[in-house]
């Protein structure tokens, strides 16, 4: 579903050239549940932003669904983003103006999906949310915890295939962060390939398949809880040079 | 997709900016359509026809010194020389001269004055006395009548005698004859009868700004005076080269007087409607100031809620928004803050044109003015606007997940 060769990402400003991603590459396949760790700094959010599609790459290829994303265009990366891809962001990214009904009906407008589907999904994203009954609130007016679903039910109102969480968790205690991943386990249950960006080892380890990013390389710790024995072996590290 | 209802329900919960924008807009309007409205009556005004080839006429006094001269000759001495300077048409004696500021009225009527008073219509209207030439000199033309004979031009040094025919303005003669049989008929200055000879289509008074503008006569009276009023027309091209020569041609010709006053008839004009000019060039810098400071104030709310907004941005982008729905979302967004404002703006403006006509007596504001100025005031708002939202839709979907 998801195919990275040789993604290198370099950020260049006047003085100093910082290469953010070296030679990565990742295969990811339709259903997974990839939690992806690494020390601040490593690459883990360029590889998520360049994933998602919000930054360009420097150098190699990156198939979505078989398409070719270093060869469209922005506005063709923007409607992908939209229909293939569900975000879910550190600091819930709520619009603050925008009630919850209104927050989790803005990717749908951008789709150009109708009143009446739109009214459907979203009444469905919050109810699976638990936040049905407070859809006229403002984002303020809610805990970390619940704007974190509102963002969840937002990323899911797309029906998204894939979805993106860059730290969801990293903004609410423990508690609230485990809520938080049980849904993300359901949504992943349901179907939807998630990759996961996290500093939180424990949840990371709940994830079948966690990858490691060091220095902008990859390493891919996989862990297959369907394994009979259910011993936890690293079954496949290997650092792509 | 235009995004209204949700970009309605996000400024009502965070008005302050936004209504202030409104007001500024509604006082930008409010004051723009009626000052345009004002510039535009007072340009007419500035422009309109008077009757004259201003750029033709000029205009000086004689003030005569020496006590050997005739005086009833002088005027006529000095008609001469001046036609007979290269580039002039012709020159007359004249007492006021028109459009200057700086003449006589009186109340003219269809019966003479008594005791008891005067009976019948009576109108007020300027006049000058003047000679044959002036009709021809002022560059009138006569629609119906004739001008005066030479031998109805009295020459004298008192009023005791006084000529007994006129030629009017056209505007004067429909007024005190609004049959329209007034050519030939007798008014009366005083008990003083003339009889009108000839009419002039226009010709303006000495007052450009009273009501009695288009009253204007021209009785043949010359003053036997020490102190004589010529008006001269030339050749537009020649006026600055004859006015050059005129003192040294007259004073050499008799060197005891002196030669005052000379001036272009637009010239005359423009001192004195100075007042109005200098009110034309503050009305437009002001207008121009208030759509520029409404500009920049909508070009500087649009930057403030892009920079407050810049997280919102990314994440709109993040979540699928083209780089076109940024630009229309903040399109949407001050449009709907300007038509409200251009709303108020234009009930505000037909309000403040209602007491400028009651206080000041403008004329009514053209309501045409507010739909052009709100027209030209939503456009300047969608250009101001155009630029910082150009910037915002620029903004990568990536500080959607970098970190606050």
């Amino acid at each position: 579903m998801l195919k990275m060769k040789n993604i290198n990402k370099v950020y260049q400003t006047e003085k100093v050239q910082t290469h953010a991603l070296r030679d990565f590459s990742l295969d990811v396949e339709e259903g997974e549940f990839i939690a992806v760790t690494g020390p601040s700094g490593s690459g883990k959010t360029t590889f998520l932003n360049i994933a998602g599609m919000l930054e360009p790459f420097t150098k190699g290829q990156y198939l979505l669904d078989d398409v070719d994303v270093g060869t469209l265009s922005d506005n063709q990366r923007a409607d992908l983003r939209n229909q293939k891809i569900g975000f879910i962001f550190q600091g819930f990214n709520l619009i603050p103006d925008l009630n919850l009904y209104e927050n989790v009906e803005v990717p749908l407008r951008y789709r150009g999906i109708k009143s009446a589907e739109r009214k459907r999904r979203i009444e469905n994203c919050l109810e699976k949310v638990g936040l049905a009954s407070r859809a006229k609130h403002l984002p303020q007016q809610l805990s970390g915890g619940q704007q974190q679903r509102v963002a969840i039910a937002r990323a899911l109102a797309g029906e998204p295939r894939f979805l993106l969480a860059d730290e969801p968790t990293g903004n609410l205690d423990s508690l609230m962060a485990r809520q938080v991943m049980e849904l993300l386990e359901d949504i992943n249950r349901e179907g939807a390939t998630i990759i996961m960006v996290t500093h939180d080892a424990e949840l990371a380890r709940r994830a079948p398949r966690n990858i490691q990013v060091v220095d902008g390389q990859l390493a891919d710790f996989t862990l297959y809880q369907s394994r009979p024995s259910g011993v936890v072996t690293p079954a496949n590290v290997a650092v792509e040079a | 997709m235009l995004e209204i209802k949700p970009i309605f329900n996000a400024m009502r919960r965070s008005k302050v900016g936004a209504f202030m924008l409104l007001i500024q807009i509604a006082i930008t309007t409010a004051i723009v359509s009626n000052a345009a409205f004002i510039i535009y009556d007072r340009l007419q005004y500035l422009q309109q026809e008077t009757g004259y080839p201003e750029d033709e006429i000029f205009h000086f006094a004689v003030l005569t010194f020496g006590k050997d001269r005739n005086l009833s000759q002088q005027f006529e001495e000095t008609e001469t020389t001046l036609r007979n300077l290269p580039g002039v048409i012709n020159a007359a004696a004249i007492q006021e001269v028109p459009l200057s500021g700086s003449g006589s009225a009186s109340s003219f009527g269809i019966n003479p004055t008594t005791e008891q008073g005067r009976e019948g219509l009576e109108v007020t209207a300027a006049y000058t006395f003047g000679d044959e030439h002036a009709i021809d000199t002022l560059g009138v033309k006569i629609i119906a009548g004739r001008n005066f004979e030479q031998d109805e031009v009295i020459v004298a040094e008192n009023n005791d005698v006084m000529p007994n025919v006129s030629i009017v303005s056209q505007s004067f003669l429909d007024e005190i004859y609004p049959n329209g049989d007034g050519l030939g008929q007798t008014i009366y200055l005083g008990d003083m009868p003339m009889t009108i000879v000839g009419v002039v289509d226009k010709m303006k008074g000495p007052w450009l700004r009273a009501s009695i503008a288009d009253n204007f006569l021209i009785i043949p009276f010359v003053s036997a005076d020490n102190f004589q009023r010529m008006v001269v027309r030339t050749e537009a091209s020649q006026r600055a080269a004859v006015m050059r020569q005129i003192e040294d041609t007259l004073l050499a010709e008799y060197d005891k007087r002196v030669i005052v006053g000379l001036q272009g008839l637009d010239e005359s004009k423009r001192e004195y409607n100075a007042s109005d000019i200098l009110m034309l060039r503050m009305l437009v810098v002001l207008i121009t100031v208030l759509v520029l400071i409404t500009a920049l104030g909508i070009f500087g709310l649009t930057v403030f809620n892009i920079n407050k907004r810049t997280r919102q941005i990314g994440t709109r982008r993040a979540l699928g928004a083209r780089k076109s729905d940024i630009v229309r979302y903040f399109i949407v967004e001050n449009s709907m803050i300007c038509i409200a404002g251009l709303l108020i703006g234009s009930i505000a403006a037909v309000y403040m044109g209602q007491a400028l006509l009651e206080l000041y007596s403008l004329p009514a504001l053209d309501h045409n003015y507010v739909a052009i100025t709100a027209a030209f005031v939503f456009v300047v708002s969608i250009l101001s606007v155009l630029i910082p939202a150009n910037r915002a839709a620029k903004i990568s979907p990536s500080v959607a997940t970098r970190s606050i």
